[in-house]
C-alpha cells in the first residue's frame, strides 16, 4: 500500500514539479516583457509554428505607448560538438535564440559575454558543463541549411532556473539566429516594453488593433500562462500513464491487504468468538476490523506520501535514463497530492478489508470453546465461483464494447478497457481457488519428482487453502499479465513496423535525423542526389491543416511527384501514375480511407487552412492507397508545402538505389556526403531502419517494465506475508516434523518450494491472461499489421524470474520456519 | 538401552531459577515398557524431552545404545531422532496433507529411504488401518489418528519410542486400543517404550512405573494395577 500510494503521490509530485519548473522557465523568459506578439496558431503543429513577417515590428514600434519593441527568434536547431557528433540532450530539443537587449534578456552571463558578431555564440551553462565546452571552444549549429561553425563567446544561466528541461540553448546575434533557422525577414516573437504610465493590458489593446490576425497579442503574463498551460496539457498524457500504473499498484496492493486481513481474521477466530460469547454484536466486530483497516490504511498512506517524494525522484531519474530529461526547479508537494493520496490509500485498504471483516462476524460464539476452530464457509464461498465466472463474462463484454463499439471519446474507451481488464482480473481471482488445485498440482509435480518429500509437502500445502493461495498468486498474476500484455503488444507493434517498412517502402535507404524525429535541412536531399548509384531521392514533408467540412485536423504529406512512386508501393483507386507525376502546385491526391470517410473524390476541392493562417484550395486529382503509416492524409507537392504551409524541412528522405548498384557502397557514399555538411542526418538501410524503430518500441517497453515492477514487488510482499502467516499457523506441524527428524534445511525447502509454486502459478496465470488480453485488444489493429506472436522466450524468462522471485520472497519466512524452537513449537497453542 | 545419569535442568537464572530436574538417574533397558508419572510441574515432560534430544540438560549425560547424545549438535540430534527414536504426541501428530500411509512412512521419507514393504504391511494391519491407508487425517477418528502415529513411531524400528500423553486426547475405548498397540509392540516386536502420562489406567499397562515429583525420582518399581497406581500416587506425591 505504501508503494501504491507512493506511486500516486510520486506522479503528482513529479508532474507538479515539472509544471512549476516550466512556469519558472517561462516567467524568466518573459523578463521585461509587457506585451508579447506571437504567431496565431490556427493549426497545431508537432513542432514550432511558422514565424511571421518582420515588417510587423515597425508597425508595433509605431504604436503609442511602446517604449521598446524587439523581434526575436527562438527556433529548433541541432547543436554539434567538436567531435562532429550532435550533442546528446536526452530527447530534449536544442534551440537557437536571438540575443536580446538587456531589459528583455533572460540569460545572465557567468562567463564571457553575449555574441557580438555572426561568428559568435553563447551557450547555456548546463550544456557547457555537461559537454565540457568553454569560452573559446568551437560549436557547430545545424539549422535549416548546412551546418555552421561558431566560437563560444560566453556561458549563461537562464535566470534562476538551473536546468532548461534538459534542452540546450545557443544564443546568436539576431541576424545570425534568423539566418541559421531559415527565418530571414521573419520573427518568432516580438517582445514589447511599455512606456511608464501605460499598462500592459492597455498597450496590448492598442497593438492588437493595428496588427493583422496572423499574430496573437498577449500581455507578458498571459503569454507565460498560455505556454505553461500548453506544457501542462502535453504532460497530461504522462500524468495519466503514470496514474494508470499507480492504479495497478493499488489494485495489486488491495489483493495483498485482502489476503492479510483474511488471514489475521482467521487467526483471531477464537478471539472474535470469545467477544461474541461475552456479548459483542456483529456490528461491533465489523467495526473493530474496519477501524483497524482504517488506521493501517491511513498510516500506510502517510508513509506512502513521503515515499512518493522519493518515487518522484526515482521516476525523474528513470526518464532521464531512457532519454527524457525533465526540468526540476524544486520539488512541489501540492495539498491536492496529499489529500488524494491519503484518501485513495485509506479507501482501498478499507474496501479490501470489508469481506474479511464480514466473515469475522460469522464466527459462531461456541467456537471459542473448541480447539482449532475454523471459520464457517458461508454462502459467499459457494457463490464465489459463479460470481467470478459472471464477472469475467461481464468484463469481457465491457472490454469488447470499449474496443469495438466505435466509441468516439478516447477517454471513455480507455476507461472501459481499464474497467474490463480490472474486472477480468477480479473475476479470475474469484475463480482461481477452483484453478489452484489443478494448477498447483501440475506445477508442483515436477518439484515433487525432483525434491521428494519437501516438494510433496510444499505442493500439498499450496493446495491446502486454495483461497489464500489463489489471492496471493492473483496479485502476482495482475502484474505479470500486464507485463506479458505489454510484451506481446510491443511485439505486435514491431511486427507492424517491419511490415510497414517492407510493404510500403520500395526504396533502399532512408535519411532521417539522428534523433529519429526532427526534420532535416532540405539541402541534405539535394546534396545526396549526386552520389554515385543514387537513382532517385524523394523527400517527404509533414504538416497539419484544417480542411473545410472536417472537424479534426488533417495531416498533410508533401511529396516529390516525380520520384514518390520509385520509393513507395502505391496503388491508384482513381487516377494513375501519370496523375502522380503530373501533380502540380494546387493539386492533391487523397488517401483512400480518408477519402471514403469524408466523402471526397476526384473533382472535389479541398479548402484548407494552413499553419501560416493562409487559406488555400487544392483540386483532388486522384485517390491512392499509400504507405499505411500515412493513412488519413492527403498529398500535395513539396513546393505547395513550402509555400503554403511554410514547411521548409524534410521529415524523412527516401532514396532509391540504381539497378545493379550495391546498396552498402551507395550507403557509404551517402554517409560521406552527410558527414561533410549534415551531421544531424543519418542514412539507414531497411534493416537498420526497422531496428531503429524497434529500438524505440523496446525503450518504451523497458519503461513499462520498470513501472510494472512496482506492482510485482508489491505482490512479492504479498507472498512473503502469506508465507509468514501460514508458517505461523503451522507452527505445531513444523515442530512435530522437526521432532521426528526433519532437518532445518528440509523445512526451509518446504517453505521455499511453496513460495516458488505459488509464484509460478501467479506467473503462469498472468502470462496466459496477458496473451489473451493482448489477443483481444490487438484484434482491431490487425489491419495495421499487428501480428499476434506469443513471445515464448520472454514468457519462459518471466517464469524463471517468477520462480527466482519466489525463492527470494521465501528467504525470511523460510529462515523463521527453520529456526523455530522445537519445544516451543510443540507447546505452542 | 537408554541411560540417564544425574540429569539436571534449570530454567532461568539467579533467584528466579527453577530446577525442573534435580539429579535424575534412570536406565531404560531394551524391550521394556516404562511409564513416567507425576503431577504437573514434576518434570516428567522435561525428562522426556531431554531423553529424546529435544532439550539439553544443564548437567548430566544421556546415552542411547551406548552413544552419548548430550554433546551432539543440532544436525546430529536431528538425525538421531530421525533414525533411532520414535515419537507419539498428545495431539497434532500427523501432517494433514498426507495420507495415513504417507504419515506412517514419514520418518523414512525424511531420510530419503524406502520402507520395507512387508514391515509396512504388517504395521498397518497391526494398527488396524489396512482399509484406510489412503485416507487423510481429517477423515480419520481421533483414535485412528493416534494409531497412525503409533505405526509411524515404529516404522523405523527405533531404539526407543517416546510417547508423551498418547491417550490424553482420546476416549476410553480409543485409549485402550492405543495402549494395547504399545503393549503389543513391546511384547511381540521387542520395542522399548517410554511413556509420559498422568493417567493411572494408562500407566498400569506398563512394566514399570517411575514417579517424579519436584524434579526427583520418588518411586521406581513394577507396575501394579490401575487402582494401586492411584494409591501409589497418593502415597509418594
Amino acid at each position: 500500500m505504501v508503494l501504491g500510494v507512493g506511486l500516486v503521490a510520486g506522479t503528482y509530485v513529479l508532474t507538479d514539479t515539472i509544471n512549476r519548473s516550466f512556469e519558472d522557465i517561462f516567467e524568466a523568459g518573459n523578463k521585461g516583457t509587457d506585451v508579447s506578439i506571437v504567431p496565431h496558431e490556427e493549426v497545431e503543429l508537432e513542432d514550432e509554428p511558422p514565424p511571421f513577417d518582420a515588417a510587423l515590428l515597425e508597425q508595433v514600434q509605431g504604436v503609442d505607448g511602446v517604449e521598446e519593441a524587439v523581434g526575436t527568434i527562438f527556433g529548433l536547431v541541432s547543436l554539434i560538438g567538436e567531435d562532429g557528433e550532435p550533442l546528446q540532450t536526452g530527447g530534449a530539443p536544442n534551440f537557437a535564440a536571438a540575443a536580446r537587449p538587456d531589459r528583455f534578456e533572460a540569460f545572465e552571463f557567468v562567463d564571457g559575454r553575449p555574441p557580438e558578431n555572426a561568428e559568435e555564440v553563447a551557450l547555456d551553462k548546463l550544456t557547457s558543463d555537461r559537454e565540457g565546452l568553454a569560452v573559446g571552444d568551437r560549436l557547430t549549429i545545424a539549422g535549416e541549411g548546412p551546418a555552421r561553425d561558431y566560437r563560444i563567446s560566453g556561458v549563461a544561466t537562464f535566470g534562476e532556473v538551473e536546468s532548461f528541461g534538459g534542452a540546450s540553448v545557443a544564443v546568436l546575434t539576431p541576424e545570425e539566429a534568423q539566418s541559421i533557422t531559415g527565418k530571414e525577414g521573419r520573427f518568432d516573437e516580438i517582445v514589447v516594453a511599455a512606456e511608464a504610465g501605460t499598462s500592459p493590458a492597455e498597450l496590448k489593446r492598442r497593438i492588437d488593433a493595428v496588427l493583422p490576425a496572423v499574430v496573437d497579442v498577449r500581455t507578458g503574463q498571459e503569454q507565460a500562462e498560455v505556454l505553461s498551460t500548453d506544457i501542462a496539457e502535453d504532460l497530461g498524457f504522462l500524468k495519466t500513464a503514470l496514474l494508470v500504473f499507480a492504479g495497478v499498484a493499488l489494485f495489486v496492493g488491495g489483493f495483498t491487504i485482502f489476503n492479510t486481513f483474511s488471514i489475521t481474521v482467521a487467526q483471531r477466530t477464537r478471539e472474535f468468538a470469545l467477544l461474541r460469547t461475552i456479548g459483542a454484536s456483529r456490528r461491533q466486530i465489523v467495526t473493530s476490523v474496519v477501524t483497524e483497516a482504517l488506521l493501517i490504511g491511513a498510516s500506510a498512506s502517510v508513509l506512502g506520501v513521503l515515499f512518493g517524494l522519493l518515487i518522484a525522484r526515482a521516476l525523474n531519474a528513470l526518464f532521464k535514463a531512457v532519454g527524457a530529461d525533465l526540468p526540476n526547479t524544486g520539488t512541489v508537494l501540492a495539498p491536492r497530492t496529499i489529500v488524494v493520496s491519503l484518501l485513495i490509500g485509506t479507501i482501498v485498504t478499507v474496501v479490501a478489508s470489508l469481506v474479511p471483516a464480514l466473515r469475522a462476524t460469522r464466527v459462531p460464539p461456541v467456537s471459542a470453546l473448541r480447539e482449532g476452530a475454523t471459520l464457517p464457509a458461508g454462502r459467499g464461498a459457494r457463490l464465489r465461483a459463479p460470481a467470478g465466472a459472471a464477472l469475467v463474462v461481464l468484463a469481457v463484454a465491457v472490454l469488447c464494447v470499449g474496443l469495438f463499439a466505435g466509441i468516439e471519446d478516447d477517454n471513455t474507451a480507455l476507461a472501459l478497457l481499464g474497467a474490463g481488464a480490472a474486472g477480468i482480473f477480479l473475476g479470475v481471482a474469484l475463480l482461481s481457488p477452483q484453478l489452484v488445485r489443478p494448477v498447483a498440482s501440475a506445477i508442483g509435480r515436477p518439484v515433487e519428482r525432483l525434491r521428494g518429500l519437501a516438494g510433496r509437502l510444499a505442493r500439498e500445502n499450496t493446495m491446502r487453502s486454495p483461497g489464500r493461495t489463489a489471492v496471493t498468486a492473483a496479485a502476482l498474476m495482475v502484474g505479470l499479465a500486464l507485463v506479458t500484455f505489454a510484451t506481446v503488444f510491443a511485439g505486435g507493434l514491431r511486427a507492424s513496423i517491419d511490415r510497414t517498412v517492407d510493404e510500403d517502402f520500395a526504396g533502399d535507404l532512408i535519411l532521417q535525423h539522428v534523433d529519429g524525429f526532427s526534420p532535416l535541412p532540405s539541402a541534405a536531399s539535394e546534396a545526396v542526389a549526386g552520389v554515385d548509384g543514387v537513382a532517385a531521392v524523394s523527400p517527404l514533408r509533414f504538416s497539419e491543416s484544417r480542411v473545410e467540412g472536417v472537424p479534426d485536423q488533417v495531416s498533410v504529406t508533401g511529396i516529390d511527384p516525380r520520384t514518390f512512386a520509385n520509393v513507395s508501393n502505391l496503388s491508384f483507386i482513381e487516377g494513375s501514375e501519370a496523375t502522380l507525376t503530373g501533380l502540380a502546385t494546387g493539386d492533391a491526391l487523397v488517401e483512400e480511407d480518408w477519402a471514403k470517410e469524408n466523402g471526397r473524390g476526384v473533382g472535389d476541392t479541398l479548402r484548407v487552412t494552413t499553419p501560416t493562417g493562409a487559406r488555400k484550395a487544392y483540386a483532388v486529382r486522384g485517390v491512392i492507397v499509400g504507405p499505411s503509416a500515412l493513412s488519413g492524409t492527403y498529398y500535395v507537392p513539396n513546393e505547395a508545402l513550402e509555400v503554403d504551409f511554410d514547411e521548409r524541412e524534410d521529415g524523412v528522405v527516401l532514396i532509391d538505389v540504381a539497378e545493379g548498384a550495391d546498396v552498402d557502397t551507395v550507403e557509404a557514399g551517402v554517409t560521406k556526403v552527410l558527414d561533410s555538411g549534415f551531421p544531424t542526418a543519418e542514412a539507414l538501410d531497411r534493416a537498420a531502419y526497422k531496428e531503429a524503430q524497434g529500438d524505440q518500441v523496446n525503450q518504451l517497453l523497458a519503461l513499462v517494465y520498470v513501472l510494472l515492477m512496482l506492482s510485482v514487488l508489491i505482490s512479492l510482499f504479498g507472498i512473503v506475508n502469506t508465507l509468514a502467516l501460514s508458517i505461523y499457523e503451522r507452527t505445531r506441524e513444523f515442530g512435530m516434523l522437526r521432532a521426528i527428524g526433519m532437518s532445518r534445511r528440509q523445512l526451509r525447502q518446504i517453505v521455499r518450494y511453496e513460495s516458488v509454486i505459488t509464484s509460478i502459478m501467479g506467473a503462469a496465470l498472468g502470462c496466459v491472461l496477458g496473451v489473451l488480453l493482448a489477443a483481444v485488444i490487438m484484434q482491431p489493429l490487425r489491419d495495421e499489421g499487428f501480428e499476434l506472436s506469443i513471445p515464448v522466450l520472454s514468457i519462459l524468462a518471466f517464469m524463471v524470474l517468477a520462480a527466482l522471485a519466489g525463492v527470494l520472497a521465501a528467504v525470511l519466512p523460510a529462515r523463521r520456519a527453520s529456526q523455530l524452537d522445537v519445544l516451543d513449537a510443540l507447546a505452542y497453542e | 538401552m537408554v541411560e540417564a545419569r544425574d540429569i539436571r535442568r534449570r530454567y532461568g537464572e539467579g533467584d528466579a531459577a527453577v530446577d525442573a530436574l534435580d539429579g535424575v538417574s534412570l536406565d531404560f533397558p531394551d524391550g521394556r515398557f516404562a511409564a513416567v508419572m507425576g503431577p504437573s510441574g514434576s518434570g516428567k515432560s522435561t525428562l522426556m524431552h531431554i531423553l529424546a534430544g529435544l532439550d539439553r540438560p544443564t548437567g548430566g549425560t544421556v546415552t542411547i545404545d551406548g552413544a552419548e547424545i548430550t554433546e551432539l549438535d543440532d544436525r546430529h540430534l536431528t538425525e538421531l531422532r530421525r533414525d533411532k527414536l520414535g515419537f507419539i504426541f498428545q495431539f497434532f501428530n500427523l501432517v494433514p496433507v498426507l495420507s495415513a500411509e504417507e504419515n506412517v512412512v514419514l520418518p523414512l521419507s525424511i531420510a530419503g529411504r524406502k520402507p520395507d514393504p512387508q514391515w509396512l504391511d504388517q504395521l498397518i494391519t497391526t494398527v488396524g488401518l489396512a482399509e484406510r491407508r489412503r485416507h487423510r487425517p481429517s477423515e480419520l477418528s481421533g483414535g485412528q489418528q493416534q494409531r497412525v502415529a503409533v505405526a509411524r513411531a515404529l516404522i523405523s524400528k527405533p531404539a526407543v519410542v517416546f510417547a508423551d500423553e498418547p491417550t490424553g486426547n482420546l476416549d476410553s475405548r480409543a485409549s485402550e486400543e492405543v495402549l494395547g498397540l504399545l503393549r503389543h509392540a513391546v511384547d511381540d516386536f521387542g520395542q522399548t517404550v517410554v511413556m509420559v502420562t498422568h493417567d493411572a489406567q494408562a500407566a498400569a499397562v506398563a512394566d514399570r512405573i517411575v514417579v517424579l515429583a519436584d524434579g526427583r525420582v520418588v518411586h521406581d518399581g513394577e507396575a501394579p494395577s490401575a487402582e494401586r497406581v492411584l494409591d501409589l500416587m497418593k502415597e509418594v506425591v
